[in-house]
């Protein structure tokens, strides 16, 4: 992904050209789009434009497993010689079509890690440089706060940024690549005065369709501390099914753990890295068996640290993104927005 | 046992003498083992096979370091079967729901009762001898300790290649605990909870990758409760998703009620104990209170 200039290039498509741009896409790369599955969406790869719902809600999960899959295998190995005998990852190019802002954010933090870390990810990496990542605008549903962590814009790390602005769409173009797809199969037009007036009317009605009810607290971060030991935290994680659901469809959650399994006849194997989650019984279970967060309690204020405090710290983000997801996994109801209303009350309280 | 049978350069230094028994079971697991098919001569060359039902009429022999157990504890008789093999095996491995949980024989645990249970079938009186001694059925684990567990209904092959991998060569890898919900958003198929389904992921233990529900039916619960299992708060997630709270109590019987009985015991000697307590406690107060008394 090179970006164009230091201008952001903006041009205008008609909806009906869309067809022809994911086509377009599809002769060189797999195109992974949401589409519907059960009552849900999810993003999986398709054949046709017409597998794509374009306008979903959200997906059951992000697509973060393009770039971190579930279960990777990072090395093959010979045990009888004990040697490494082959670690090139599975290299898809690939074409993501569809993400929402927050998963754009959420790679965006994901790079802060993996890429722009201490210890950069060849496995991440080489995902990141083969896949192109086509944003497209959405509207809340009522677990959507990505508002309140400033993820409800995405500014960088994508190549084509799709803004509705009905019947058509006001293409943001970041990268060179994507412009010549693009230019090839459609017809980019400058956007007249009409259709930036609709993209600020489109951008402003997204704005007040947050749902009300998620309260807009200031200085999470600092009131994560404030309240480090208060009972709430032992209200809230006792409720805690240790499933890891949170993490699993948590576009930023990145943990993992890595394990040694043998083939069936005992003499080769391969090593893989796996999705951990701290909300894990075993997660800070140590050498010696100790466990450094052995109840939900601790298990669960750890999560929302890293998610509403630690990140920020660190990267100056917060690093969840407010896509809503963790609301609706999670059956035993813990997620950011139990957090942000625990906050309010404690205000309210303050107040009288 | 563990790191026995070390690979030196192309060449197993030691095969382990491996006895494979069946108890109160459908040996559904046991044809699990054959399943593995084109890995089966791989997997039966690092093992000296030496004790197989299924496979060959030879009579167990005396000395052998794995005992691989599928099937409940239901009698006497296979007490003692397994405290054999406890005491002869340096490691034994207890393989599917039954020999895990109780599984399936468990049902006739619970309020019931093994003897009213058993009326139900057989006539008063009437118990075949082919019965034996009955006990309530039970997990291996409530006998004797286990070293391995290779849970579902029936095991996944695969899974039982990897637990006879690590114990036979080693490993220090942590066994999870974790419920089986992570699994279902790995998957990303979605929640039965969601369309007001009955489904017992919330509390069982993970690793089978939800294969059930990948194939469209909710989880039975056939790996067993999770150590770490929310039961409390998974009958709330019921309420709050309009889930019978008694049918989700009545489908962990399925394969839990071994384990149930047990918790219910502890309930109720806690409480016995409490109550115990209580009553000295008001003892000595009325104690300290007359001795405040003769002192005032």
């Amino acid at each position: 992904m090179t970006r164009t200039g230091e201008d952001m290039l903006y041009r205008v498509i008609e909806a009906k050209e869309l067809p022809a741009l994911v086509s377009a896409f599809m002769e060189s790369y797999e195109v992974v789009a949401p589409v519907k599955s059960g009552s849900a969406y999810t993003f999986e790869a398709v054949s046709s434009f017409d597998e794509i719902e374009l306008n979903y809600p959200t997906t059951i999960a992000s697509p973060k497993k393009y770039f971190l899959p579930p279960k990777e295998t990072l090395l093959e190995y010979d045990a009888t010689t004990n040697q490494v005998t082959n670690f090139a990852a599975e290299i898809t190019p690939r074409v993501i079509f569809g993400a929402h802002a927050c998963d754009i954010n959420a790679l965006n933090r994901l790079d802060l890690v993996f890429r722009d870390g201490r210890y950069p990810d060849p496995y991440y990496i080489a995902r990141r440089k083969a896949t192109l990542v086509v944003g497209v605008s959405c509207m809340p549903t009522e677990t959507c706060f990505c508002h309140l962590w400033d993820s409800d814009e995405a500014r960088f790390g994508y190549d084509l940024f799709l803004q509705d602005i009905g019947g058509k769409y006001l293409v943001s173009i970041s990268s060179v690549e994507a412009a010549n797809i693009l230019e090839a199969a459609c017809n980019p037009r400058e956007a007249t005065d009409e259709e930036r007036i609709e993209f600020r009317h489109v951008t402003r009605k997204r704005q007040a369709s947050f749902n009300k009810d998620i309260p807009d607290i200031q200085e999470v971060a600092m009131l994560m501390d404030a309240f480090h030991s208060d009972p709430f935290w032992e209200e809230l994680g006792k409720r805690c099914l240790s499933c890891t659901a949170c993490s699993a469809v948590c576009p930023t959650c990145f943990c993992f753990d890595i394990q040694d399994t043998l083939d069936p006849d005992g003499k080769k194997g391969h090593r893989e890295r796996v999705w951990d989650a701290c909300t894990s019984p075993q997660f800070a279970l140590v050498a010696g068996g100790h466990n450094f967060r052995p109840d939900g309690r601790n298990r669960v204020r750890h999560r929302m640290y890293h998610k509403l405090n630690g990140f920020l710290a660190n990267h100056n983000h917060m690093l969840c993104v407010g896509c809503g997801r963790c609301v609706k996994a999670c059956k035993a109801n813990i997620n950011p927005i139990e957090v942000l209303k625990f906050f309010e009350r404690k205000g309210a309280e303050d107040a009288e | 046992m563990a790191g026995a049978g070390i690979i030196n350069t192309n060449q197993v230094v030691y095969r382990p003498r491996v006895v494979v028994v069946g108890l109160a079971s459908c040996f559904g697991c046991q044809l699990q083992i054959t399943n593995i098919e084109s890995h089966l001569m791989e997997l039966l060359g690092q093992i000296d096979l030496t004790y197989w039902q299924l496979a060959s009429s030879d009579p167990m022999p005396q000395y052998f370091d794995v005992a691989i157990i599928e099937g409940a504890v239901t009698t006497q008789e296979s007490v003692e079967t397994v405290r054999t093999l406890r005491r002869k095996a340096d490691t034994l491995i207890a393989i599917g729901a039954c020999a895990t949980t109780g599984g399936i024989p468990g049902m006739a645990g619970g309020s019931l009762g093994l003897a009213d249970r058993a009326a139900e079938v057989y006539e008063k009186g009437s118990l075949p001898e082919a019965c034996g001694e009955m006990c309530v059925p039970r997990p291996i684990s409530s006998v004797v300790k286990v070293d391995a567990e290779v849970r579902c209904c029936p095991i996944d092959s695969y899974d039982f290649v990897k637990t006879l991998h690590r114990l036979v060569y080693g490993s220090n890898r942590a066994q999870l605990t974790s419920t089986l919900c992570g699994e279902c958003k790995r998957n990303e198929t979605t929640c039965f909870y969601a369309e007001g389904t009955l489904c017992l992921g919330l509390i069982t233990r993970s690793g089978c990758g939800a294969r059930c529900v990948n194939l469209g039916r909710p989880c039975n619960g056939c790996a067993g409760l999770s150590p770490d299992a929310n039961v409390d708060s998974a009958r709330d997630a019921c309420v709050r998703y309009g889930v019978s709270v008694e049918r989700f109590d009545k489908a962990l019987e399925m394969f839990n009620q071994f384990e149930l009985d047990a918790v219910l015991e502890q309930e109720q000697a806690q409480k016995a104990q409490d109550k115990d307590e209580a009553t000295t406690n008001q003892a000595s107060s009325e104690a300290d209170a007359s001795d405040t008394g003769s002192r005032g």
